[in-house]
């Protein structure tokens, strides 16, 4: 007995930390937080790789991105994709969740349906993808003419571009958003719905008073990562748009993948970069802070 | 008993009810399969065939489209590297990602809520954002355009971190004291205490960044430029881009995709159980 409470005071010895922290923690410091710092910092030089040599600028970096209409454009871009990934994710994955909750013959198979775009590799997926969506020829427009509406010129066109892209991101994380729901649905706890029928809750009253918020803790963390995802997306929008027709897909992160590897404009990149930082916590802080008066824990 | 499932509104309302489920089940499954049943279908036309929008399946399947992607292209052995260079990471994530949940919630340090609150951190940053600098490091290092660059950048998996703390913080502590006080070292008792426990954790940490690390895309085009050291979805996409592949040969690049998405199709058939169990179950989230 005395041992035990003597080995629960005891700190554990330096060098067993080091030995089981290290393996992780040094890949942590020299490809994620050194990196960081070191965005952070040349995003205030006019590096431009080629050159061994470089000078700290200021700010200028900075104040040309926030002259440059392209960059607003991308912002928006981002913004854009964001939304429009989010909330029908959400919705739809929330929707396909509630109804394959219970099962029935053949839910399994639908189930596996709904989750295996996940797990492709979604460049050989956008393949298929800007096959369907092919202006003459794809099925897409053949789907929409044998259906009396006129076809549309999807990827090749500014206009529809970033919905083609949208709708492909949708494709692939539904599953994922329904898998999760599915978990947190029937971990709801049966005694509050019969709580809330004594209490005459039934249909829409029972899912908007108890299955809502039992769930909103899921609510929140999928709302977390499909941000973060849709802030990153990149292999979709490589293969199906290159960012364009003329920039109607670029988003943030393709303007740094431009900027930084195409023409190697490190300080511009960088500083995009930060932005993209800047963004991701300030969205996801917001989302903390509006999160305490609706997920219910 | 439990009122959540019974049903006693009237027959026309549950027959709607049934009606609108089977609607929008059908919808979505139908557009969630249609991409891979075309991407199949499309894989076995011959050129006319696949010109042709009137015509659905293939006149006469061209099996010939999928064994050419298997003999005379590069592509099995994009599948091989991928396949090779994730098993090797995913282990060395397994090992550092343990290690390191296991000190987060077994072991006593003055740091450790701070080290926990870094880690988190990192989580939501985008990972973008590291990618110049890291660069340069494996350039300076000598280890662009090689699996050693490849594997040796990605180590580390803070979402394996998380996901393993989760499955750890279940175990009561009094099972690993008991183990270290009848001599275990804190290395045993992680890989023959901790381990057990957390079997489903550990497999549905492996197949996820498996498949993810499998799938990877833009990390890996960064930095090889040789196709001997492409991964499967770089060396798909230079396959689709090479010169004249672009737009005319439709039925191979779909064939070439085939041949990548089924063997996955297959896997995730066999392990769906760990994915639909592990990764809603384990999120790091109550409730």
């Amino acid at each position: 007995m005395s041992a035990k409470r003597k080995y629960k005071r005891r700190y554990d010895s330096l060098p067993t930390v080091l030995l089981f922290v290290l393996p992780a923690l040094i890949p942590l410091i020299v490809f994620w937080i050194y990196p960081i710092l070191r965005t952070i910092y040349l995003s205030f030089t006019n590096w431009d790789y080629i050159s061994p040599t470089y000078k700290l600028v200021g700010i200028k970096n900075y104040l040309s991105l926030f002259r440059n209409p392209r960059f607003y454009e991308a912002l928006w871009h981002t913004l854009v994709f964001t939304a429009g990934t989010l909330f029908p994710t959400i919705i739809l994955g929330l929707v396909l969740a509630l109804l394959l909750v219970k099962n029935f013959r053949g839910s399994g198979i639908l189930k596996f349906i709904i989750f295996s775009p996940w797990i492709t590799p979604t460049v050989a997926i956008s393949i298929v993808w800007s096959w369907i969506y092919k202006t003459d020829g794809g099925i897409a427009n053949t789907i929409l003419t044998s259906l009396g509406m006129s076809p549309l010129k999807w990827i090749a066109s500014s206009d529809t571009a970033m919905l083609s892209v949208i709708i492909v991101t949708i494709w692939k994380s539904l599953g994922y958003a329904m898998i999760f729901y599915l978990s947190a649905l029937e971990k709801v706890p049966g005694e509050l719905y019969e709580a809330g029928a004594l209490d005459g809750a039934h249909g829409w009253r029972q899912f908007v008073d108890i299955t809502l918020p039992s769930i909103s803790p899921t609510t929140f963390f999928l709302t977390i990562i499909t941000m973060v995802n849709s802030l990153q997306a990149y292999d979709q929008i490589q293969v199906l748009t290159q960012g364009g027709p003329s920039g109607s897909t670029r988003t943030l992160l393709y303007m740094y993948y431009q900027l930084g590897f195409n023409e190697f404009n490190m300080g511009q990149a960088t500083a995009v970069a930060v932005v993209m930082i800047l963004l991701t916590v300030g969205l996801s802080l917001i989302q903390f802070k509006v999160s305490e008066k609706w997920v219910y824990y | 008993m439990n009122t959540r499932y019974s049903d006693n509104r009237a027959l026309p309302v549950r027959i709607l009810s049934i009606l609108g489920k089977v609607l929008i089940l059908g919808t979505a499954s139908i557009f969630t399969a249609f991409p891979f049943i075309w991407m199949m279908v499309s894989a076995l036309k011959t050129k006319a065939d696949i010109l042709n929008t009137e015509i659905f399946f293939p006149t006469v399947p061209q099996w010939s489209n999928i064994t050419s992607i298997i003999f005379d292209s590069p592509i099995p052995r994009y599948i091989f590297n991928s396949a090779w260079v994730s098993a090797v990471i995913v282990a060395l994530q397994i090992v550092s990602g343990a290690m390191l949940a296991y000190a987060l919630v077994f072991l006593k340090f003055r740091t450790n809520k701070m080290l926990f609150a870094i880690v988190m951190a990192t989580y939501m940053l985008p990972v973008a954002a590291t990618y110049i600098p890291s660069y340069i490091i494996l350039a300076d290092w000598k280890m662009l355009d090689s699996f050693r660059g490849l594997i040796i950048s990605s180590t580390v998996s803070i979402f394996g971190i998380f996901l393993l703390r989760q499955g750890f913080m279940q175990i009561p502590k009094g099972l690993v004291e008991a183990a270290r006080m009848d001599g275990a070292s804190h290395w045993r008792a992680l890989w023959e205490v901790v381990c057990p426990m957390t079997k489903a954790s550990f497999i549905t940490f492996g197949l996820m960044n498996f498949i993810s690390t499998y799938n990877n895309y833009m990390w890996p085009s960064l930095i090889t430029k040789s196709s001997e050291y492409f991964l499967v979805s770089q060396g798909l996409r230079a396959f689709f881009i090479r010169d004249g592949a672009y737009g005319t040969e439709w039925a191979l690049v779909m064939a070439a995709s085939a041949v990548v998405v089924i063997p996955l199709l297959v896997l995730f058939a066999f392990t769906q159980k760990w994915f639909i169990n592990g990764i809603g179950g384990e999120t790091g989230i109550k409730g």
